[in-house]
Order: C-alpha cells, then sequence, then structure tokens
C-alpha cells in the first residue's frame, strides 16, 4: 500500500509554449467560456468546429496528443456503455426504427442522442484536462482569487474561499500520509482489506475512517490557533510577492477566443440540432 | 459574509478528505452492479453540514464537486451541471435535517424531564426520548439526507441533461444510492461522536 506515490493533483505538464505562458486568468476564463459554449453545441456542425479548435490549441501547446487523452482510457467501457443506452432507450414519437428486438429499438433518435452525449463528454473531458495539463495548481489558485476579488463588493469572501481550497490541496498530502500508516497499522494487526464480499470489505473501511477523520479535526485546531496567533484577517490589505500581469500575448488570446466564440454562437444558431 | 478561521481550516480539512477518498479509491464501496462502485466521498460534505453549519457544508461540498469535475470517475461528471451543482446541496441539507430533528427531540423531550426533576434528580428512565438511540438519530438522518440529496440530484441533473435514460438513472440510483445511505448514516454517527470528544467544548 503506498497511497503517496500514486497520488496526482492535476497532471501539470511544465513547457514554455504560448499556452502554457498565458496569465491564469486568461486560461480559467476561456476554459469556463469554452465549457458553457460545449453546454449549448447540439449540431455535428457545431463539434467539428469545437474539434478543429480544440486540436489546435492542443498543438500549440507542444502537448503529446496521446499524452492529453490518457486519462479517457479508464473511461470508454462506460461511456460505450451510456451509448448503448441512448441508442436502445431514448425515443421520439416520430423517429425512424433502424432495428428491432423484444422490447428493445434501436432508432435514429436514441443514435443521434448517443452521439451528442459521447461528443459533449470527451470535449468537456478535455478542455478540462488541457487546462490543467498546461497550467500549475498554484497559477490555478492564483488566478481564481484574482477573478473572484471583484466579488468582494457584494459580500463574498473570495480570498477565504480561495484559502480553504489551498489548505484543501496541501492537506491531501499530509493526510495521505496519516491514512498510509493507519492502514498499515490495521493491517499489522491482521485486517485483510482485499478479502471478504462488499459488506465485509465495506465494514474494514470503519476502522480506517474513525482515526483518519480524528487525526484530520486534530490538526485542524492546531493550525486554527496557529493561524489565530498570527492574527490572520483575511483578504484585508492583503499583498503578494508575485502578482500576475495581463500582456500582449492575452489579448492576442482574447481576440482569438473572442472569434471563435463569435463563429461557434452563430452556428449554433443557424444549423439545426442533431436531435 | 464574514468566514471565521475556523470555518475556512474546517472546510480546507473536511475537502482534502473528500479529495483524499477520491485519488487512493478508499471513498468507493465495490458494490456488485454493472455500473461498478458506490460512493462515500460526500461523507466528508455531510460531516462538514452537521459539525459547523451550512456555510462549511456549501464550502466543502464545492470543493469536493471541483474536484470530481477536474478529475472526473464517470463520464458524465465531466459536465459542471451534474458534478459540481448537486453537490453545493448536500452539506446544507444535513444541516437543515440535522438542526430541525434535534429540535423536534428537545421539543418531545422537553415534558418528559420535568417530572424527573421535581422527584428530586433521579436517574432518566431508561428507554424513552433520553436514550441514546434518541440522541444518535439526528446524526443518523443527516447522514441518510445528506446521502439522498447526492444521489438524486447527481441522477436526476445527469437524466436532466441527457447522459442515461429515466430508466437507468433510477436503477443505479437505487442500486447504488440504498448502499451509500446506509453506509453513510452509520458512518455520520460513529465519526461525529469520535470527533466531538476531541473538539474544544462547543458554544
Amino acid at each position: 500500500m503506498e497511497l503517496t506515490k500514486n497520488i496526482t493533483l492535476g497532471v501539470y505538464l511544465p513547457g514554455r509554449s504560448f499556452i502554457h505562458n498565458l496569465d491564469p486568468r486568461t486560461k480559467i476564463l476561456a476554459a469556463a467560456g469554452i465549457i458553457v459554449l460545449l453546454l449549448f453545441t447540439r449540431s455535428y456542425s457545431a463539434f467539428a468546429l469545437s474539434a478543429i479548435f480544440i486540436g489546435a490549441l492542443v498543438s500549440l501547446s507542444g502537448i503529446p496528443t496521446g499524452y492529453a487523452l490518457r486519462g479517457l482510457k479508464p473511461m470508454l467501457p462506460v461511456l460505450a456503455i451510456m451509448w448503448v443506452f441512448q441508442l436502445f432507450l431514448f425515443k421520439t414519437p416520430d423517429a425512424t426504427v433502424y432495428f428491432h428486438w423484444w422490447i428493445f429499438e434501436a432508432t435514429d433518435a436514441g443514435l443521434h442522442m448517443g452521439n451528442l452525449i459521447i461528443l459533449r463528454v470527451l470535449f468537456l473531458f478535455t478542455v478540462t484536462t488541457f487546462l490543467t495539463l498546461t497550467t500549475s495548481v498554484v497559477s490555478l489558485t492564483d488566478g481564481l482569487e484574482s477573478l473572484l476579488k471583484p466579488l468582494r463588493m457584494i459580500g463574498l469572501p473570495s480570498q477565504e474561499l480561495v484559502m480553504t481550497l489551498v489548505i484543501a490541496l496541501r492537506f491531501v498530502l499530509i493526510l495521505a500520509e496519516e491514512l498510509e500508516k493507519i492502514i498499515k497499522a490495521q493491517m499489522a494487526r491482521g485486517v485483510a482489506f482485499d478479502r471478504g464480499n462488499f459488506i465485509q470489505k465495506t465494514r474494514k473501511i470503519f476502522p480506517v475512517f474513525l482515526p483518519l477523520f480524528i487525526g484530520a479535526f486534530k490538526r485542524a485546531e492546531e493550525l486554527i490557533v496557529a493561524m489565530d496567533a498570527r492574527s490572520y484577517t483575511g483578504g484585508k490589505g492583503r499583498t503578494k510577492m508575485k502578482t500576475l500581469h495581463m500582456g500582449r500575448a492575452d489579448f492576442m488570446a482574447a481576440l482569438i477566443l473572442l472569434a471563435y466564440g463569435g463563429l461557434l454562437i452563430f452556428i449554433i444558431i443557424s444549423t439545426k440540432p442533431m436531435i | 459574509m464574514n468566514l471565521s478561521v475556523r470555518k475556512i481550516v474546517i472546510s480546507g480539512i473536511l475537502g482534502a478528505i473528500a479529495i483524499l477518498l477520491g485519488v487512493t479509491r478508499l471513498g468507493f464501496i465495490p458494490v456488485p452492479t454493472p455500473a461498478g462502485h458506490a460512493t462515500i466521498m460526500h461523507i466528508p460534505v455531510i460531516l462538514g453540514g452537521v459539525l459547523e453549519g451550512p456555510v462549511v457544508g456549501l464550502i466543502t461540498g464545492a470543493i469536493f464537486g471541483l474536484f470530481s469535475f477536474l478529475q472526473p470517475g464517470a463520464p458524465f461528471f465531466a459536465d459542471p451541471l451534474v458534478s459540481i451543482f448537486p453537490r453545493l446541496f448536500i452539506g446544507v441539507v444535513s444541516y437543515l435535517v440535522y438542526f430541525l430533528s434535534k429540535k423536534a427531540i428537545t421539543l418531545a423531550s422537553r415534558p418528559a424531564a420535568e417530572p424527573n426533576l421535581e422527584a428530586g434528580g433521579s436517574a432518566p428512565p431508561p428507554g424513552g426520548l433520553q436514550s441514546k438511540t434518541v440522541q444518535i438519530l439526528p446524526y443518523l438522518l443527516a447522514g441518510a439526507f445528506g446521502s439522498a440529496t447526492n444521489t438524486v440530484l447527481v441522477m436526476s441533473m445527469a437524466t436532466w441533461r441527457g447522459y442515461l435514460p429515466a430508466e437507468v438513472s433510477i436503477s443505479i440510483g437505487v442500486l447504488h444510492g440504498v448502499p451509500e445511505l446506509i453506509v453513510a448514516a452509520i458512518l455520520t454517527v460513529i465519526l461525529v461522536q469520535g470527533i466531538q470528544r476531541i473538539r474544544p467544548s462547543e458554544k
């Protein structure tokens, strides 16, 4: 059981490409914009445009395509099952029936619905993976903090919210080490975690969860005292050693994105949706 | 709105546990169904709601949702409307169920407590509303309802967004939701009682 070795939080692949060097705020906003557009994309031609655009982004970043899509592999069987479900179970009154067996009917509506969800999932997955591949966790949280800052005016404690995220990311590794110790200690006492049916396996997680949570809460109490002792007061008057700067590249990226967004919206409005 | 240091730290650490359960796959129960695994990754969110209130429940839920969006375990979690949005409600619902059921029990047990005091501080009668079973009921209900919130909202969003046909969603919801609910309810009771022992006295 080597838990700490297998943990990858974000799969940042360092590089010096145009995409890597963009301000994290540009990348977060761009990813959010592309994701929102993808949620409304329902036609093959719009997906084709997205494929060209996202493909161009991936090649521009210098990340091997195989590497970018590696995370998809474990999902493929589930995706295939989802596609089959839609093919046989999604129905519209006027659909053409391709194939009929017992209570199952494969219709053209089901085929298009299956294609739509597969395409949408593939694209959404590629965009989020691409964001985490080209942006380190540190710059992601920095960018997020800066983007949420204006919301302070409506009373949202943006700095504090980002602080919770930073604490969460820091503590994953600390707690992973603790978890490993707990599991080893229980194994030394004769608990065989990999044996038994699912009820027996489920019962074996109870003696792991309790010490894990109690240990985590003990650390939390210590951290609260430590932060209070250093007079942590949240975002007020806080300065940064490294500040973010938008440059000419970010301006260019914004223009390209606007052109892509405009073209995609035009296609979404003017073409017939697949279902 | 102001976030105290306590709320920031507890949300962060509970969020860390939710992420940890995901990356180590410890948060998955191997239920023997074709769809694979039931999850107990939402337990930290339920605990956040019960122990620290709706705000911590909401933030922990957001961290859990964000993580399952960025590293999706099932394909449809790549859609933020399925992965992030439903998770915001788990902690809030758990808190409300805990708060309301605790209040109901306090109200119901008040008349029964009075005759005891008149009798000169005799020990409370065994059973009845003072018993340990009744005292843990709010935690049990909070765990169960929090877990049900996760199952129902995630499966409804997955159906509404068109990823799964309704029949499939309902059967996955029942096959996974019921074991998740039972484990979540029991774990909430055990964990809350364990954690309350080490926490500084509550206000």
